[in-house]
Formats: C-alpha cells, sequence, structure tokens
C-alpha cells in the first residue's frame, strides 16, 4: 500500500511517496502506524503529545475523510486504496 | 444591470460576448459586480490582472505591505519602479493602464478581526490570496458567518491547494448552506513555526500564476452562475510532478464556524496562535 505525502510532511521524509507492508484486509490504523514506523520522523509532525492526530493534518483514504466517510483507524483497506497525508499551505 | 454595453465596451469585451454562457447580459453582470481580493501578492497578481481583464467592475484591494524587490520573481502587476511603493497603489495603477471600467477600491489595511467584518459585507464575493494562517481562518469564519462565497488558493515551494465556499446565506439564517467551510478541512491552524512560509522555503515565481488564474476562474464562474465549482471539492497542483488532485471536503458536523450552535462572530476567536475555537 503507497502513502503520498504533501508540503512539509513530504520535506520531512524527503520523499512524495511511501511504500508500507499493508495489505486488503488491514485498517488504516496499521497502515498509518507502518507509515510512522518506515518514517518516524513524521511522527512529532503528525502526532500531538497525545498521540492524536494534529488538527490540522488532514488524512485521506481515496480523497476521502476515512474519520468523516468511513470507519477511522479501524476502516478495512481494499486493493487499489490511496493513502495520503497533507497540511495546509498559506503561501500567497 | 448594465445591459447598455457601449461601443467601446461592446469591443474590449466582444469575445465575452460572443458566447452563450455569457452574452452582454452576463457581462454586464461582471461589469456590475464587486469583488475583493485579499492579497496584492503572488496570488492577487494573477487575480487581479485576469478579473480586471474581464471587467468586473469593482475590484476591491485589501494588502498592508510594499512592494520589495523579492517580490518581483512571481507578483507580476508589480513592477521595478514600484519597489517600496504600498502593493495597492501599485496595484491600482496596474489596472488604470489595463481596464478604464474598472473602480478599484484600495483598502491599504491588514485585515483583522475589527474590519473584516465590515469589509466582506461590501463584496459580492471576496478572493483570498493572503499570506498568512490567521488572515486566511479570518477570512474563512468571516465570509461563511456572513453568507459571503469566497474563494481560497494557497501556495508553498512546488505546491498549490484551491478551493472555493459558495455559500450566500448567514449561518444563522434557518435557509444556510452548513458548510463545508476552510475548518471543515483543518480546524486549527498549525502552531506558528511548524509549516514553513514562502519566505522561508521559497516558491516557484510561476506557480502563483497558474494557482491566481484558476481562482480567477472559479470567481468569474460564480459571478456568472455557470459551470461547476470548486465547492465542496480542493484541487491540489504539484507543478514538479504536474499532477493535480481532487479531494473531496465533506462538513464537519462538529465544525463550530458553518454548523448552527457554534460561533456568532470573529470577535469570539484568538487569531493570534492557532485560530482554534474551543
Amino acid at each position: 500500500m503507497e502513502w503520498r505525502l504533501f508540503a512539509n510532511l513530504a520535506e520531512t521524509a524527503g520523499t512524495k511517496r511511501v511504500e508500507v507492508a499493508a495489505e486488503p484486509g488491514d485498517t488504516f490504523g496499521e497502515a498509518f502506524d507502518r507509515l510512522l514506523e518506515t518514517h518516524p520522523e513524521l511522527r512529532e509532525e503528525i502526532l500531538d503529545e497525545d498521540g492524536d492526530i494534529r488538527d490540522h493534518i488532514r488524512v485521506l483514504r481515496n480523497d476521502s475523510n476515512p474519520f468523516v466517510v468511513d470507519d477511522g483507524y479501524d476502516t478495512v483497506l481494499e486493493a487499489d486504496d490511496d493513502l495520503a497525508l497533507f497540511p495546509p499551505v498559506s503561501g500567497g | 444591470m448594465s445591459l447598455d454595453l457601449t461601443p467601446e465596451q461592446l469591443d474590449r469585451y466582444s469575445r465575452h460576448v460572443i458566447m452563450d454562457e455569457v452574452g452582454p447580459e452576463g457581462q454586464g453582470r461582471l461589469l456590475d459586480a464587486r469583488v475583493l481580493c485579499i492579497g496584492a501578492g503572488g496570488l492577487g497578481s494573477p487575480v487581479i490582472q485576469y478579473l480586471a481583464a474581464a471587467g468586473v467592475g469593482s475590484l476591491g484591494i485589501a494588502d498592508d505591505d510594499v512592494v520589495e524587490r523579492s517580490n518581483l520573481q512571481r507578483q507580476v502587476i508589480h513592477g521595478d519602479p514600484d519597489v517600496g511603493r504600498p502593493k495597492v497603489v501599485s496595484a491600482r495603477d496596474f489596472v488604470a493602464r489595463q481596464n478604464p471600467d474598472i473602480d478599484v477600491e484600495p483598502h491599504e489595511t491588514r485585515v483583522t478581526a475589527e474590519n473584516v467584518g465590515d469589509l466582506v459585507a461590501d463584496y459580492d464575493l471576496v478572493v483570498d490570496g493572503s499570506d498568512n494562517f490567521a488572515t486566511r481562518y479570518l477570512v474563512n469564519d468571516a465570509c461563511t458567518l456572513a453568507g459571503v462565497p469566497f474563494v481560497h488558493g494557497a501556495i508553498l515551494r512546488f505546491e498549490g491547494q484551491m478551493t472555493t465556499f459558495e455559500a450566500t446565506t448567514p449561518v444563522d439564517d434557518p435557509d444556510a448552506d452548513n458548510g463545508p467551510c476552510y475548518r471543515c478541512l483543518f480546524p486549527e491552524a498549525p502552531e506558528p513555526g511548524t509549516v514553513p512560509d514562502c519566505a522561508t522555503a521559497g516558491v516557484l515565481g510561476v506557480l502563483p500564476g497558474t494557482v491566481g488564474c484558476v481562482m480567477a476562474t472559479e470567481a468569474v464562474k460564480l459571478l456568472l452562475d455557470h459551470g461547476d465549482s470548486l465547492d465542496g471539492r480542493m484541487v491540489f497542483y504539484d507543478a514538479e510532478d504536474m499532477t493535480f488532485r481532487e479531494i473531496q471536503v465533506e462538513p464537519r458536523p462538529d465544525c463550530p464556524v458553518c454548523q448552527p450552535g457554534g460561533v456568532e462572530s470573529v470577535a469570539e476567536v484568538d487569531y493570534r496562535e492557532s485560530c482554534a475555537i474551543e
């Protein structure tokens, strides 16, 4: 399964695409954990002191928010799912 | 409505007038429109340039900066002789040379919680090309609460984010659309310093040209009431990969701005740090 990273998250990880060992049938939470295991340097940017995803970080599964339209961390992944993380940018 | 276009206007806007989707009525609608551009920088430049060329009759321009030489790599309405001049004055002069039909209303001020309400209430549409999170949350909150539609664009390095919020009814009205708004995407701003800005991380000079043109396109379509806007969607543009990606923007049921029962005024919000609403 592949994660896409945007803006400063891609800068921090040094890549826009991260392949993680997650398969169809695994959960979104498992794929998320493996992203942070693969790139622990992202942890501080993505998680707050309580281990929750920071309010300004948006997570996506197939271009929608799994915490709104699916079952959040418990969402069961399907083949060809597209996972992404992005922060806002403010430049003008 | 300015259905009676002058011979000069029929000539100037002939490529619009000939289109079924615009026509003399649509052009009259553009000439009668009032749009507030927040920021006359990288994004504001193409927005102002194309809205003025299109004949948007009244253009408010809010910016408290002066033109710096480091702006000129991307802020295409300002030139070398404008360095040191207020951006709103330089922008006004640019538009005067470009299209005498346009009435520019310069607001040489920083948009604040104290003045944002009066500013946005005076316009049909707001285009946010500001350069900091505080202003972006302020614009979202003020426009959403008042029911003023706005177009959002933001850039960093090679990437741009673009969307539109079409709500035209105040949140406290029973007929309000109830979102989404920018806070449904990002409830809070990053802590200052955690997400870099263009001054520290840089920006490809042509990037705001692309993003600003999409913003101007959205604005013109909204004024013409034609086509499908980005309402409910955000487009990510990556100039490095030359890819456009679209994501869904869903209303957040507990959003304290676009949903009923939330804040009633920007005066209730502290915009100095994360712009959080507890």
